[in-house]
């Protein structure tokens, strides 16, 4: 399934129909990874080569909120009022974002699921209106079709679990929205003590739609049960490492080898509040999180526009190349860059359609209801 | 031929689009969409007036699925998209007869190839709360017409049924149609005060539906349209689709309905009470007081003063099945509508009058409201409105 999935290698050209048909059976085995840049240059020149063939897919973004404060903005030509703006985006080299729809803060969760389709909606609506730039994808292969278009691929997600107001269908309708992430925090049946028996048929439900799990923000129980109970990779879209930096967020020892085990991915946010105050801080979390979990495991999450404060040299979206130069002057495999900027993303994104389509032949849409499961 | 057989072979070139039925809120209510357990693959007469054999048998060529849902909910939102899975599932099940539809050519196409093509209406502006926003999400999901009003008024626009509010439609309710004229999405009339009715012809610039009323000036009850109304669906390009519901097309039983919800204030209930006790005095009411009986000629008189009214380009049909608990004898169920043509038949009306009130002239109006979509969407963008900005 590794190779199916892993889209570093692309897939061998269809076969001619003047070539032979091959006498014995053809074992293809994974492709060894051809470096792009020249190790003797200088790691910006490096990092600037590795993520124009490996750009930065980043896990969360709060630009569309960040929009809604604006009384008019222009991401085409440039928007110092937010932290990413398309010429920003493609001169930090990002090639996939993911747009947050969680609800903003003092939001009881009371009607969460109109301010859900509110954001889905203003989401879209941006991305329509930014077509030059910004392109919607739902899928991997619909990420690299923007990539080929020369589009930074939008997805939708995460949404917070207060978004489902509780119901299976709507967790289905906001999937045919373009839902794509689903944060498993913020409701009666994912809390502190873990998932409820709902719970565990919301995860089911996701893994049969090809919904991402979020498990930023979750507790430590509901943690290790989706990391069981999941039949597709898990995110965290915004996880550093709790033992370099104490943030509930972040995640200990003891769960980064955990994740790493079910293939995770955990992306490390990129801001002084969970990483550190300086890009060799960040650097230093994704250090740490690629020797615990593995190098599959471990992915950059922007985390712009929330409001968070930033390292200093990594202000906003243009400055991946700087991050990326501090990894290569670490010694990090090229490998590795391309797995943490792409290829862990379009990993998880594989697997969860991978998962979904499996699970389709064998399972109906699910009707329990939280009344019948939780009473 | 009899006069059946004549419209059974003109329903199989012109089948019916049918603008309302409630099916899918009979789903919630009698199994909560266990769909395995109202299986309509298979005969369900038992339970619901709508199964795939009986529309088959009804010559059903399109249907308004109701994604309705009650204004009293504590949030009509989530609820409105349950509803709205329940039909995608419906359509995921029964590939083969039901064909998803979101535009007037799949309508056509759906046609051609003998599936009965499968669409979606809101049934009430509580359903979108104040929402522009949500409005799209709705559009987005397949949601072809909202019913401005159910039976409450909704904070911009007044409802039949209930007290007078804003005088009709707000601001913030002209933007409702507007935004629903930009998106392509049916202006609904069914329900709402006559008030509302007026002011949504002058505010939209896309034909209207009425997806299900008759007409006033033949029985005189709030849900159906006054002939003022129906005389500027000519200009306007819409359709009004005759319902079938008793209680609203017979004068008889609009007046034994007001009699027996007297009758249950009179004992201190509710009108609508559906307790055990309740409904011990509402039968006890309807041994000594028969409930007057509708027939296929009660609607044809309807069509008729309609066509006289709108014009044979203007009607429609929406039977609002699974949405009453009575129906006129002869129009038991969604089988019945060849009756309905029969009995036009006889009255005179030609194939190719029938053609356009069963077929054309709704696909028609889908189809114009998509040239006028597209058309605005090119000028304006989507409009972030809200009641506060326009109605404070």
């Amino acid at each position: 399934m590794a190779d199916l999935q892993d889209d570093l290698h692309p897939a061998a050209e269809a076969g001619r129909a003047d070539e032979p048909y091959p006498e014995e059976a053809v074992v293809v085995g994974p492709e060894v990874y051809e470096p792009v840049s020249d190790p003797d240059d200088a790691p910006l020149t490096r990092a600037r080569a590795v993520l124009a063939a490996h750009p930065v897919a980043d896990g969360y973004s709060g630009l569309p909120q960040a929009l809604r404060r604006l009384p008019w903005y222009d991401l085409d030509l440039g928007e110092s009022a937010v932290d990413a703006d398309v010429p920003r985006l493609r001169r930090g080299q990002v090639g996939a974002v993911f747009w947050s729809l969680h609800l903003p803060e003092g939001h009881d969760g009371d009607r969460a699921v109109g301010a859900t389709l509110e954001q889905l909606d203003l989401a879209k609506a941006v991305v329509a209106a930014h077509a030059e730039g910004l392109r919607p994808a739902r899928t991997a292969g619909q990420i690299v079709d923007a990539r080929n278009c020369g589009r930074v691929a939008v997805l939708f997600g995460p949404a917070g679990a207060a978004a489902l107001g509780d119901s299976l269908s709507v967790l289905r309708s906001l999937h045919a929205l373009g839902l794509r992430v689903l944060t498993l925090a913020g409701a009666s049946w994912a809390g502190e003590a873990g998932l409820t028996r709902f719970g565990e048929e919301v995860v089911r439900e996701m893994n049969r739609l090809g919904l991402v799990a979020d498990l930023s923000h979750a507790s430590t129980p509901t943690i290790r049960r989706v990391l069981a109970l999941s039949k597709a990779p898990v995110m965290f879209t915004r996880s550093a490492a709790r033992d370099l930096r104490p943030h509930p967020a972040n995640l200990p020892d003891e769960l980064l080898a955990e994740v790493g085990e079910a293939k995770g991915l955990c992306l490390v946010p990129l801001t002084a509040e969970q990483a550190g105050p300086t890009v060799r801080d960040v650097a230093d979390h994704l250090d740490h999180i690629r020797t615990l979990a593995g190098p599959e495991c471990v992915g950059l999450s922007g985390t712009y526009d929330t409001r968070s404060a930033h390292p200093r040299e990594l202000r906003d979206t243009s400055c991946y190349p700087t991050l990326i130069a501090e990894l290569l002057r670490r010694g990090w495999e090229e490998a590795d860059v391309a797995l943490l900027t792409w290829g862990n993303v379009q990993r998880v994104l594989r697997g969860a359609d991978f998962t979904a389509h499996a699970a389709q032949q064998r399972r109906p849409p699910s009707t329990a209801t939280i009344a019948e499961l939780d009473g | 031929m009899t006069s059946l057989d004549d419209a059974r072979a003109l329903l199989a070139e012109f089948p019916v689009v049918d603008g309302h039925n409630d099916l899918p809120w009979a789903l919630r209510e009698q199994v909560r969409y266990d769909l395995g357990a109202r299986d309509i693959a298979g005969d369900q007469s038992a339970h619901l007036h709508t199964d795939i054999p009986r529309l088959r048998a009804g010559g059903v060529g399109a249907q308004f699925w109701s994604v309705y849902v009650r204004a009293d909910l504590p949030d009509p939102v989530p609820a409105t998209l349950e509803q709205i899975d329940c039909v995608r599932r419906l359509m995921a099940r029964h590939p083969k007869d039901l064909a998803p539809a979101l535009t007037a050519a799949d309508m056509e196409a759906a046609r051609a190839q003998g599936r009965i093509a499968s669409l979606m209406g809101a049934e009430g502006g509580h359903s979108i709360a104040c929402s522009l926003g949500t409005l799209r999400g709705l559009y987005d999901l397949g949601v072809r017409y909202l019913t401005l009003t159910h039976n409450f008024n909704v904070p911009w626009a007044d409802s039949a049924t209930d007290e007078p509010g804003v005088g009709g439609l707000s601001a913030f309710g002209r933007e409702v149609v507007r935004e629903m004229n930009r998106l392509g999405m049916l202006v609904d009339l069914s329900h709402v005060a006559a008030t509302t009715m007026r002011d949504a012809l002058d505010a939209t610039s896309a034909p209207v539906v009425f997806s299900h009323s008759s007409a006033r000036a033949v029985c005189d009850h709030p849900r159906n349209i006054p002939d003022d109304v129906l005389e500027r669906l000519p200009a306007n390009g819409g359709i009004a689709m005759v319902t079938f519901v008793p209680k609203f097309v017979l004068q008889a039983a609009v007046d034994w309905t007001a009699a027996a919800d007297e009758n249950m204030r009179a004992h201190g209930f509710h009108h609508l009470d559906t307790t055990a006790e309740g409904m011990k005095v509402h039968r006890a009411f309807e041994e000594t007081h028969p409930r007057p009986v509708a027939t296929v000629s009660t609607v044809a008189d309807h069509l008729d003063h309609m066509r006289e009214a709108a014009g044979i380009d203007h009607l429609g049909i929406g039977g609002d099945y699974d949405g009453t608990a009575f129906t006129p004898d002869g129009l038991n169920d969604v089988s019945a509508y060849p009756n309905l043509i029969a009995e036009l038949l006889d009255r005179g009306w030609s194939r190719s009058d029938l053609a356009k009130l069963t077929w054309q002239n709704a696909v028609r109006v889908l189809g114009a409201a998509e040239d006028v979509a597209r058309d605005l969407r090119s000028t304006r963008a989507p409009s972030h409105a809200t009641l506060e900005s326009l109605d404070a």
